[in-house]
């Protein structure tokens, strides 16, 4: 039985950009917002719009996020005819090849693409923080009769240079594509998300293969390809929240727009269209007799003895006695011992703050900067991480790291 | 070959002891109890004997099941999920007996079929009316070093209140307090709903038996129209059969009554009993994908245990909030236990309360128990 549509979602990205937060994981598999990975957002949107096959391109570190994934259970796409499969780059007859580019990536997975023999296929990012009906998407692909679609959202036209921007006319009819120019002829920034017909992505790709001079990517020659020969081409218009949470800062600053729904627009507290994500397993969380929470959002098998402030806090976080925690995303299973001070930072899985430790500040005029622990990364007693110190390593007792 | 599967099975008992909790299991039984915001009764067998590489589990179930097979479904947050064994929900079991759980003799009689073809050399039976890590593993290696032909697991304690005072008009559920030999080992006498004061011997209706003995007994029992297990099978055969008594030191929290839920609850609120309970193994649940608890506004919270899913703009005290409940602006909730997707709303104030699943309080309502007699209000309730 042929599948309407199947999603392929890219996330091979190594987001290096992040720093010590992907040395040993994939962006997509970056712990976001509580108790999720930045890929249960467009997993979710997948379950949710109805989409049941989807493939997972992987190859930068990818032990975390396969492990995650699993056999799709949590995400209800543990299925018998199609389900979620994570798609690592293969040795094949005529040799083998890491993913050279986005659209290599996909390229070399055509035949998994074949065998649920869809009519259409999205073409996703890992690495985006987004609520998403992909249903919507597809109507507005089927209604414009178009042969590509891409997902754009507008953004400030002084901000315009940064992204690939669709140029369209008063039909959405993509007339020109400029990536990251100079002089924006449009504000249309594309998401990243394509809908394609099957029989066209297989012919570009193909086709782009075949081509030696090609960097092999989706923004730099499928679509310059499309538009050379005229092919029905589509920009769909989202209005929601979207966040490439690339950088550490954006990372940090996503993380702070979730607990504050109502401005930022993303809401997880949504009954029609939760996010789902693999469990931690662990008991409720415990406010102790002498902990002071405000404006947090907290999450199983943690333990709150000191003073949390807007910050969240993922499974299994000890906040000791005395500890001051705010503005800061503190993930699974990081301690902050007595007397701590973590502000304004992220604080990585399973890492360990030492008692009366400083971590990051309170930004000063002018200063943004998002002081980061890496995982498992211990700061000694009386340490110091100073605002915009990124610790990869262990500080010891008493030194600082700025 | 890997030893991955315990050589025991195990069979639960869903229903014992629901007569002690009337209110609490006017929509469910004892096994799907909540406990300890995010979990039900049950969760903690289930997990302490997959834990303990026990992977196939038979629950019998009376009456009342309907929450209960929701929560189970197919077993597979406990990882019962399997080809071999796994979950088995045996459904009500004959028609002539009317009352429920009038002794496990019937209950088991119903799965003699089933417990012949089984391949595991032990079978451990047990209620659903304790919580514990309970590690299986310990109470098997004792069993074999014993060479005992039945292990009960008992816990050194009194008898609490809720069964001191049961009137046995109203109730079949019986418990059972062990007299050891002198080897402190040996079980020489059962004593039936005895009324005495100071730590006693209590048994945890924790059984182990050989998987062949207790076809046979069962059987045996069956045909002379037994019904009590305990009563008729063990109490008279103790000078022929080794019945060792299996002392279990680790945390429990035993269900006897309102006021003990109430108080078990509250108990897990101390860190070292939370520790003592939790800290040995996972205790596994139905999963609901919350999002993570929100505290805004005003929220003040002390002392109080909180699954996710919860949105708290108010002040609460001592309290265990299970999944998805609300406590609006302004609103005071102490002491209270308040089931999954409870909504307080603004400016409530609320003490000595155990709400339970989906109800609301309105505005500006004033609830107020007290410690020996928390308020109860029951499902879907508005008020």
């Amino acid at each position: 039985m042929a599948k309407e549509m199947i999603a392929m979602i890219l996330a091979g990205g190594q987001g290096s950009r992040l720093y010590a937060l992907t040395q040993k994981l994939a962006k997509p598999a970056v712990p976001f917002g509580g108790k999720y990975r930045i890929i249960d957002f467009p997993l979710s949107n997948c379950v949710n719009s109805g989409i049941d096959t989807v493939g997972i391109l992987t190859q930068y570190q990818p032990l975390v996020l396969n492990e995650y994934i699993g056999n799709g259970q949590p995400w209800d796409l543990d299925r018998l005819y199609g389900g979620v499969h994570v798609l690592p780059p293969y040795q094949q007859a005529k040799g083998s090849n890491w993913y050279k580019g986005t659209a290599n990536a996909i390229y070399q997975n055509l035949s998994f693409i074949k065998r649920y023999d869809p009519e259409y296929v999205i073409i996703l990012s890992g690495d985006q923080i987004c609520k998403q009906d992909y249903n919507d998407f597809l109507q507005f692909h089927k209604e414009k009769g178009a042969e590509f679609s891409v997902a754009v959202m507008e953004v400030p036209w002084e901000e315009a240079s940064r992204f690939g921007l669709m140029v369209a006319d008063e039909n959405d009819k993509i007339t020109e594509f400029q990536e990251k120019p100079k002089n924006p002829k449009s504000n249309l920034a594309s998401m990243g998300i394509y809908i394609f017909n099957r029989d066209i992505l297989e012919k570009y790709l193909i086709e782009d293969e075949a081509d030696p001079n090609s960097s092999n990517d989706f923004g730099n020659n499928i679509i310059p390809n499309l538009l050379r020969d005229g092919r029905q081409m589509y920009a769909y218009h989202f209005n929601g929240y979207w966040k490439d949470v690339g950088t550490i800062s954006s990372l940090w600053e996503a993380n702070m727009e979730i607990m504050d729904p109502e401005t930022s627009g993303i809401n997880l507290f949504d009954e029609s269209w939760k996010i789902y994500s693999r469990n931690s397993g662990m008991t409720g969380h415990k406010i102790g007799s002498n902990a002071v929470v405000e404006n947090s959002m907290i999450t199983d098998g943690c333990r709150i003895d000191g003073h949390v402030k807007h910050s969240i806090l993922f499974a299994g976080v000890k906040v000791e006695h005395g500890a001051t925690v705010e503005d800061a995303v503190v993930m699974g299973g990081s301690v902050i011992h007595a007397g701590a001070t973590v502000k304004h930072c992220i604080v990585a899985e399973n890492a360990e703050i030492g008692v009366n430790a400083v971590v990051g500040a309170m930004p000063a005029d002018g200063e943004n900067g998002v002081a980061t622990v890496g995982p498992g990364v211990r700061i000694g007693a009386r340490a110091l991480v100073g605002p915009k110190a990124m610790v990869e390593n262990d500080v010891k007792d008493g030194e600082s790291q700025w | 070959m890997v030893n991955t599967n315990q050589d025991a099975l195990g069979i639960i008992f869903p229903n014992s002891y629901d007569n002690q909790v009337p209110e609490l299991v006017n929509e469910r039984l004892m096994a799907s109890i909540p406990f300890a915001s995010r979990y039900r009764m049950i969760d903690f067998l289930l997990s302490s004997m997959v834990n303990c590489g026990i992977d196939n589990v038979s629950v019998i179930v009376r009456k009342n099941y309907r929450s209960l097979m929701r929560h189970l479904g197919s077993g597979r947050e406990w990882d019962l999920t399997r080809k071999n064994g796994g979950l088995n929900i045996v459904p009500p079991f004959a028609e002539k007996t009317v009352k429920v759980y009038n002794g496990r003799v019937e209950a088991l009689a119903s799965i003699l079929e089933f417990l012949k073809i089984q391949k595991e050399k032990y079978v451990i039976v047990s209620d659903a009316n304790i919580v514990a890590n309970f590690d299986f593993n310990a109470m098997i290696d004792a069993h074999i070093a014993n060479g005992a032909d039945v292990s009960i697991a008992y816990k050194k304690e009194e008898i609490p209140y809720g069964f001191m005072n049961l009137q046995p008009t109203l109730t079949t559920d019986l418990y059972y307090t062990l007299e050891l030999g002198e080897d402190n080992n040996r079980v020489t006498k059962i004593k039936t709903n005895p009324k005495e004061y100071g730590p006693q011997n209590f048994s945890m209706n924790i059984y182990l038996i050989a998987r062949e003995l207790l076809i046979e007994q069962i059987a045996d029992a069956y045909a002379h129209g037994y019904s009590y297990f305990e009563r008729d099978i063990l109490s008279p055969q103790l000078e022929t059969l080794n019945v060792c008594g299996y002392e279990y030191t680790g945390y429990t929290a035993r269900i006897s009554d309102k006021n003990s839920y109430f108080n078990e609850n509250m108990r897990l609120l101390q860190d070292e009993n939370l520790n003592a309970l939790f800290g040995r193994s996972p205790i596994y649940t139905r999963i609901r994908d919350d999002n993570p608890t929100r505290y805004i506004g005003k929220s003040k919270v002390k002392n109080s245990m909180l699954a996710d899913g919860c949105v708290i703009e108010g002040e609460v005290e001592n309290c265990v909030l299970f999944r998805g409940v609300k406590v609006g602006r302004g609103a005071v909730v102490k002491n209270c236990i308040l089931m999954q997707d409870t909504t307080i709303m603004s400016n409530v104030e609320m003490e000595y309360v155990i709400t339970d699943k989906e109800v609301t309080i309105s505005n500006g309502k004033e609830l107020k128990g007290n410690d020996t007699f928390p308020v109860f209000v029951p499902a879907y309730k508005q008020i």
